[in-house]
């Protein structure tokens, strides 16, 4: 099979390993997913804050900066755990909106033209299929989460005058485990609902209102049973809360509204298997049975 | 294994629910290009999801090259092109980008795949818009664009399903032009499922019938249009009585009608041109002679028949 010749010949090449397949996903997902301008804005202002940050620290380490800024004891430029929690903070909200725009990208179009059959016809598993996808996601987003927040990090432990990283590395494990456990979370869910929605203009706006409404949901039960598990609907209250302690910043919280980790980690961890049964649900290569 | 056809169902059944779709099919198929018949239901695209791993079978198994089709599906998935009949493809890819992913998927390294894509979109006849968006494309062309990313990575067997479907005469004819062209070209095997008796008469040489989930028909098309060619009928002028009496002198089977016909079955050793010897030694004009074979359409027919007939010697009748 020439390009010149018009007719077919076998191909007798080698073949790569199956496990690469998954790879070729990947790449096909992120290519995807960057083709959009917007992501490219998206990203930029994603990476806003880290900017704001980073000259937060220079400021807290350079003794003329700090004298002209404001003094030596101003809690604006102390780099602690709640100065980490807030970037954490600011980071994994946004990391919301790009994983609102690009997932419904990365699923959206091979669901809209019933792709499926031919994706699965290949020698990639569904499993395989979800994981190729989810990865290219969860590196996305890690872009401007859990890796800015660890290369902050290491410029604080840098630049600090005394020695800084080590009586602090519980923050960089908090980071990150904290980010980690977040990407994953909006990766499943942003998977899980585009891969039922077609349109992506309509998957992007129940990604935010699977986060927003259960949260507002869970407050009027916190307020009219006066109970704490309300809170449990609340996305933002919870990961804030686990974000705290992971980092080990102070919780402002009253006792009567905190709530346990354990019981935010299963709540999590069941959200996740309902993303994932959403997912079996969906991602099938069989047509309507016509005969 | 030295008797292992390409597919082999060994009493393969599969149920949906309470619903059993293939009833326990048995049979052999090792055609070069194997045509899949039934009417709307009967079950051939499950047979074909089958074949892929996407059903499990509820009983019986299936084979595919002697490779089990829910144990070993990564395997035949990488040595099977499969053409779905509905659309399905990434729209927002250009056709190059989308054939270059399917070969990738498929196995292919990154440059091989490009080189392979370039090469199957000229040869299904897309090259000059294979830059285009593929949801900018006629129907013609995303048939034609599905079948290119079936072959672009060298399949041992070819599954098409439907794949003449909504097309306009010229696009069928090309579609059918490309398939006698790869059944020709011999390294690929083909299950071609259609419900479209000229499609699979045009490419196939072996034909699967099925009816409501169960084989009607498995025939080799071929030898069973040999053993159905003796039909033969003839117009004739000038002395009808004495030339049917010389005909069967031959061994044919032979009756006559008014006005010179005569309808006549003939043994596998008689010619047409034996018939036209005697004929011109009496001097009797062979004014028509139309020698009729049978058709696919007659195959399936008789298979629908048959099945048919089956069925309600199974039926216990008049019972209540």
């Amino acid at each position: 099979m020439a390009v010149y010749k018009h007719n077919y010949r076998a191909y007798e090449g080698t073949l790569t390993p199956l496990w690469t397949r998954i790879l070729v996903l990947v790449r096909y997902a992120l290519a995807e997913a960057w083709a959009s301008k917007i992501t490219i804005g998206l990203l930029t202002f994603c990476l806003l804050p880290c900017l704001v940050s980073l000259v937060g620290i220079y400021l807290a380490n350079n003794p003329i900066a700090r004298a002209l800024v404001g003094g030596q004891n101003t809690r604006f430029l102390t780099i602690d755990a709640v100065f980490f929690l807030k970037f954490l903070q600011s980071q994994c909200w946004l990391a919301l909106v790009l994983a609102s725009w690009i997932a419904p990208r990365i699923v959206s179009f091979d669901l809209a033209d019933n792709a499926l059959p031919i994706l699965l016809s290949h020698p990639i598993t569904r499993f395989g299929y979800v994981l190729g996808k989810f990865l290219a996601l969860f590196a996305t987003l890690s872009v401007v989460t859990w890796i800015p927040a660890l290369l902050l990090f290491a410029y604080q432990s840098y630049s600090s005058p005394t020695p800084w990283a080590a009586a602090n590395m519980r923050i960089a494990a908090g980071m990150f485990a904290g980010a980690v456990i977040w990407i994953a979370f909006l990766s499943l869910l942003g998977l899980a609902l585009s891969s039922w929605v077609k349109w992506r203009v309509v998957a992007t706006g129940i990604i935010f209102a699977a986060i927003l409404v259960p949260a507002g949901v869970g407050g009027i039960v916190t307020g009219v049973l006066r109970t704490r598990w309300g809170f449990l609907l609340n996305i933002p209250f919870m990961m804030t809360s686990l974000w705290q302690r992971l980092v080990g910043a102070p919780e402002p919280i009253r006792a009567f509204y905190s709530l346990p980790s354990g019981a935010i980690v299963a709540m999590l961890v069941l959200a996740c298997l309902v993303f994932v049964v959403m997912l079996n649900a969906r991602i099938r290569a069989r047509e309507v049975v016509r005969g | 294994m030295s008797n292992m056809g390409i597919i082999d169902l060994d009493g393969l059944e599969v149920r949906f629910g309470n619903r059993t779709v293939l009833n326990g099919l048995t049979g052999t198929l090792q055609g070069q290009a194997i045509g899949l018949l039934g009417p709307n239901g009967a079950g051939k695209s499950t047979l074909i999801n089958t074949l892929l791993g996407f059903h499990e079978p509820s009983k019986g198994r299936a084979h595919v090259f002697g490779l089990d089709t829910h144990r070993d599906r990564a395997r035949i998935r990488g040595s099977v092109g499969y053409m779905p009949e509905n659309d399905s493809f990434i729209g927002n890819m250009s056709g190059v980008r989308f054939v270059r992913y399917m070969a990738e998927l498929a196995g292919l390294p990154a440059k091989e795949a490009l080189e392979r894509t370039h090469e199957a979109l000229f040869y299904v006849g897309l090259g000059e818009v294979r830059y285009r968006k593929v949801n900018s494309y006629s129907l013609g062309m995303k048939q034609l664009i599905k079948l290119a990313q079936a072959l672009v990575h060298g399949p041992r067997l070819l599954i098409l399903d439907e794949p003449t479907n909504g097309l306009d005469p010229m696009a069928r004819q090309r579609m059918i032009q490309l398939i006698q062209e790869i059944r020709k070209e011999g390294s690929i095997r083909m299950l071609i499922s259609s419900h479209l008796l000229r499609d699979i008469d045009e490419t196939c040489d072996e034909v699967l019938i099925l009816k409501d989930g169960r084989i009607a028909a498995l025939c080799n098309i071929e030898e069973e249009r040999r053993s159905n060619r003796s039909f033969m009928e003839l117009e004739t002028v000038g002395a009808t009585e004495r030339f049917s009496v010389s005909i069967r002198g031959l061994g044919c089977e032979c009756a006559c009608f008014p006005g010179g016909r005569i309808k006549l079955v003939i043994p596998d050793h008689i010619e047409a041109r034996d018939l036209y010897s005697i004929a011109s030694a009496q001097g009797v004009q062979i004014r028509r002679m139309n020698q009729r074979r049978d058709s696919l359409e007659d195959i399936f027919l008789r298979a629908m028949e048959n099945d048919l007939e089956n069925n309600q010697e199974r039926t216990p009748r008049g019972s209540l």
